[in-house]
């Protein structure tokens, strides 16, 4: 009978591992363990035999059976899973077909600028504050120190809504407006729009700027400097260096004009920076002790600070934009490069 | 400023080539912005601020010079000797106005042309050479910075000059033959009779002179910058004189200016000068400015020696005077700019040269950081814009007048209340935008003459509402514009793009746990009537979206399906989006859904239909959500079937089918009753 068995498991084994698809363990299935199989017959003859026999040879067909059932488990699996792989093959569809939501939009490079530089002074401590665009010819010019009837407003082509507003000329009067409300020590940048009356090919009428001053007692001239500095690294890289130039603004003394090294030819000279290397950036200086007289601050007690950075002209040389008059289009094919 | 490099050479010995001495006036605060040849001279356009009209002059310039390279000037000397006479009769009426007048009579001149190096150096500077006398004249305004002019004395009746205002006369025909309108108080230079001239702007044509002239009259004057700028600006009348005026010119070198061109007029032009006139009630007198040692160097934050401190102040021309720690300062005649401790400091750090200043950084409390509420909530709409496929616009501020009346706005709609700027640059941006759309639109318009089909925009700038007083409230505010191009979209979504934007500002407002309701009204003028509603908080408009109106898309040029949508007032939604975020518990036990097909009449909406569910005030109904709207056969024609999925829940149970059944036939009944509504078989 153990002879009869090994035949049977040894036949089960070769019928099963040739088994070629699902329909074929289903039949060996039937074949070998379903209520007239092989292996069922054999259990049926049990009865025949002694107590000593039916239990050593019970066990040997116990075992015969899990084998066959085993093989059978194993079998199926392998072939469900190729089954599978082939039916799903049929179910392709094109990869390459470009995906149903909507693309992401840009934002404009004005904004990505403010949001960079911003961040850049909100992490020195610097708070935001805002002021009207349409202003009052007092914060404009005259807290600036601009008088009436002084060439100093030659320097910025205004808009004027009537004699006395303006559309601002400069994020500056946000200064006079933050000093009239706070006391010192004051650490504030004000981005937004400004208004100039000229348009050509390299000015357009309204474009932005973000003030930035700091008052306190002791900032001394080189905190200027090197706070400039830092953020003239962070924008455009730790290798470019900055230079200040002596210049002239009604409510800064010392006044200085500050320009980076070209960043289009590092230095050696091109177009954008006249073969000079450098790139004039900003304008800044130490707060003028008349513009704390007309806030009210001891100008003996405390000194400061600040500065108007052109954001246009940032992004400009950042992303290597050669037309300032590209900015108010709002032409897709520039904005989706942002 | 053009400044002729050989000419300054005449004053100091430098060595350093062009671009060399470019380099240094630029890095001292005269910026150098272009560098020409012109024959064996180099010409510098110097940028000269307004602060320095002392600059305004090859000796100004020659004195920067000198200081910075610390190398001697050779100045200008002039004397005039053989003087045949008294000098003109002259009166100053308005002293405040004229602080000094000085003039010599030259008998018995030659008009001619001048010699070839005189003409050159005019030419060279960018004036054109007339004839001598003239050409005198300006070329001491170069050299001197002094503002000089000559009057033919034959013409001036009663030899004599008399410096008042207009008053009554409202014209003057000045050299250059116009005829200009004058108001009263303009000062002019008159003889006995009539104006001669616009004081320190220009000369008339009656006393212009000619190649017959043969005495003259010289004047060299000093007149006040605020009146001289206010004369020119209202006559939009600027020369090389009313430049200098206006900025400021040395009162001290006037005699010195005189002499030189009396000296070269005789030279070139031969004659004979009479005795100096010379009226001067206030003559200069130097203001004292006193210094700490200390403060130069704790403002600028280096250590400079004092003895460069002093040998700069010097070479400057200023006079000093050591008080212990202190420094006692009187500034030159030119240098009325300087005028406190400040400035002062500035001429020291400048000449040092910022280049050699270290970089700190400055010692600084901790603050606690403040976040300005209204730039964080414009950056996170921003963000979501950007995510929902729209780009960022920024348009001018400015707005054309004629728009406003094509937007069908009402008659009292403070929109229409604009704000004008005086003086704008074209008629089109003649006043403040007091609505973002029309920006948008033009947009939408330029972006497909280049080829764009489908256009997602938004922008979030300030509008300018008149607050009176030629001020305004700035609002800042959102608009969108949706332009959907179905025919060349790869996916193929068949429903108005309306959907699609109030799809985007429902996800908006979610995200800022801003509760909104949308209720259908023609939420603007220029939208939509059929098409369009207003975004609520609670019973607040705070903004709307809709389909164009067709008339507005037609003033535009557009077609097509376009959507705009605007938020009223970012600022005003603060408040509501600062909600704090309230954790609710996770529902122990499960819920069952169950559909419901209706019938309803066209004009019902999907809103009213979810209220009416939602109104039977059941604490086991937890969420209605619409999931099919359908038209057409078997419906009737005038009908719709609106398919709906409602959640119950219990939160202390879990629900059997009788009590869900027993809710769901409340919500069926209450359909039929208040909307005429039938289940859908
Ligand atoms: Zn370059």
């Amino acid at each position: 009978m153990h002879n009869d068995l090994d035949v049977i498991k040894s036949k089960a084994g070769e019928e099963i591992a040739s088994a070629s698809g699902l329909k074929d363990i289903h039949d060996l299935k039937v074949k070998y363990l379903g209520k007239k199989g092989l292996i069922t017959t054999q259990l049926k003859t049990l009865g025949a035999l002694s107590r000593e026999e039916k239990k050593e040879f019970g066990k040997v067909l116990n075992e015969c059976k899990n084998h066959i059932q085993d093989l059978l488990n194993k079998q199926e699996a392998i072939l469900k899973t190729s089954e599978l792989d082939i039916s799903l093959k049929t179910q392709n569809i094109d990869v390459t077909v470009p995906g149903s939501s909507v693309p992401f939009g840009h934002l404009h490079p004005v904004t990505l600028v403010f949001d960079e530089i911003i961040s850049i002074f909100l992490s020195l401590g610097f708070t935001v504050e805002e002021g009207p665009e349409i202003e009052e010819d007092f914060y404009n010019f005259e807290a600036l120190n601009f008088p009436k009837d002084h060439p100093a407003r030659d320097m910025q082509d205004t808009f004027f809504i009537c004699e006395d507003v303006v559309l601002r000329t400069h994020t500056s009067p946000v200064q006079v407006r933050v000093m009239e409300k706070n006391a010192p020590p004051l650490r504030v940048i004000a981005p937004g729009k400004v208004y100039r009356c000229d348009s050509d090919v390299s000015h357009i009428p309204m474009f932005h700027q973000l003030e930035g001053f700091m008052v306190d007692k002791n900032i001394r001239m080189t905190d200027l400097k090197g706070i400039l500095e830092l953020v003239v690294h962070r924008i455009f890289g730790p290798n470019t260096s900055i230079r200040l130039r002596p210049s002239f603004f009604p409510f800064t003394e010392p006044s200085v004009e500050i320009d980076i090294s070209c960043v289009i030819c590092k230095g050696s000279g091109c177009n954008v920076c006249q073969t000079t290397g450098w790139i004039e950036i900003l304008g800044a200086g130490m707060i003028n002790p008349r513009v704390y007289e007309k806030a009210g601050y001891d100008p003996d007690k405390y000194t400061g600070f600040a500065f108007g950075l052109g954001i246009e002209r940032v992004a400009m040389l950042k992303y290597g934009i050669n037309d300032v008059r590209l900015f108010p289009e709002n032409d897709m094919r520039f904005l989706k490069q942002f | 400023m053009k400044a002729s490099y050989n000419w300054l050479k005449e004053f100091v010995d430098f060595k350093e080539m062009p671009e060399e001495l470019a380099h240094i006036l630029t890095m001292a605060g005269l910026e150098v912005e272009l560098i020409e040849k012109a024959g064996n001279d180099i010409i510098f356009d110097i940028g000269v601020t307004p602060n320095r009209s002392d600059w305004l002059s090859m000796r100004g310039i020659a004195r920067e010079i000198s200081a910075i390279l610390n190398l001697p000037m050779k100045d200008i000397t002039a004397s005039i000797t053989n003087e045949i006479g008294e000098g003109p009769v002259v009166e100053i009426e308005d002293a405040a106005l004229c602080p000094r007048y000085s003039s010599r009579i030259i008998k018995g001149v030659k008009p001619g042309p001048s010699p070839e190096w005189l003409s050159k150096k005019l030419e060279s500077c960018g004036i054109r050479p007339t004839s001598n006398i003239v050409d005198i004249t300006n070329y001491v305004l170069l050299e001197i910075g002094q503002p000089m002019h000559a009057f033919d004395l034959d013409k001036l009746a009663g030899k004599k000059i008399i410096v008042k205002q207009a008053g009554d006369a409202n014209k003057f025909t000045t050299l250059d033959g116009e005829e200009r309108k004058i108001s009263k108080e303009t000062l002019l230079i008159w003889d006995v009779e009539k104006p001669v001239a616009i004081a320190g702007v220009m000369g008339g044509g009656n006393t212009e002179v000619s190649d017959a002239t043969l005495n003259i009259l010289l004047e060299s004057a000093n007149f006040l910058p605020s009146s001289v700028r206010r004369t020119s600006r209202t006559l939009g009348l600027s020369s090389e004189s009313s430049y200098r005026f206006e900025r400021g010119v040395d009162k001290e070198a006037v005699i010195l200016a005189l002499d030189r061109a009396a000296e070269l007029i005789v030279e070139f032009a031969g004659g004979e000068v009479t005795n100096i006139t010379d009226k001067y009630p206030e003559p200069f007198e130097a203001r004292e400015i006193v210094v700490p040692f200390k403060k130069i160097n704790s403002l600028i934050g280096i250590d400079i020696e004092e003895d460069f401190i002093i040998k700069t102040l010097l070479s400057l021309g200023f006079v000093i005077e050591r008080r212990g720690e202190l420094l006692s300062i009187m500034p030159p005649s030119y240098r009325e700019d300087a005028e406190r401790d400040i400035d002062i400091i500035e001429e020291v750090a400048r000449i040092y040269g910022y280049d050699k200043m270290p970089s700190t950084l400055p010692e600084m409390q901790m603050s606690s950081p403040t976040e300005h509420k209204l730039q964080e909530l414009v950056k996170k709409l921003k963000i979501s814009m950007v995510k929902s496929g729209f780009s960022e616009a920024i348009n001018y501020s400015f707005l054309n007048p004629e728009i406003i009346d094509q937007l069908n706005l009402a008659q009292d709609d403070r929109r229409r209340e604009l704000i004008y700027v005086r003086n704008p640059l074209r008629k089109e941006e003649s006043a403040m935008r007091t609505i973002i759309i029309p920006a948008l639109l033009n947009n939408v318009n330029t972006n497909i003459k280049r080829g764009e089909k489908t256009l997602r925009f938004f922008e979030i700038s300030k509008v300018f509402l008149s607050a009176g007083k030629n001020l305004a409230d700035e609002i800042t505010q959102l608009g969108a514009v949706y332009l959907k191009d179905n025919a060349t979209s790869l996916w193929q979504t068949k429903h108005e793009g309306f959907y699609d934007l109030k799809g985007v500002f429902e996800s908006i407002f979610k995200d800022l746990k801003i509760k909104v309701t949308f209720s259908a009204s023609q939420a603007e003028p220029y939208m939509h009537p059929a098409k369009s509603c207003a975004i609520l908080i609670g019973d607040n408009k705070i903004g709307s979206i809709g389909t164009l109106h067709p008339a507005v898309a037609d003033i535009f040029n557009l077609k097509g399906d376009i959507t705009i949508a605007e938020i009223d007032d970012i600022e005003g939604l603060l408040d509501a989006a600062s909600s704090k975020i309230c954790f609710t518990s996770l529902p122990k036990f499960p819920s069952v859904e169950r559909d419901i097909a209706l019938v309803v009449n066209d004009d019902v909406t999907v809103s009213s239909v979810e209220k009416e569910i939602r109104g039977i005030g059941s604490d086991i109904l937890e969420d209605v959500t619409l999931f099919d709207i359908y038209k057409g056969k078997p419906i009737a024609k005038d009908k719709k079937s609106l398919a709906f999925s409602i959640r119950y829940r219990s939160l202390e149970k879990t629900l059997t089918d009788n009590e869900v059944d027993e809710v769901h036939a409340v919500i069926l009944k209450r359909l039929q009753d208040n909307l005429n509504a039938e289940l859908r078989s």
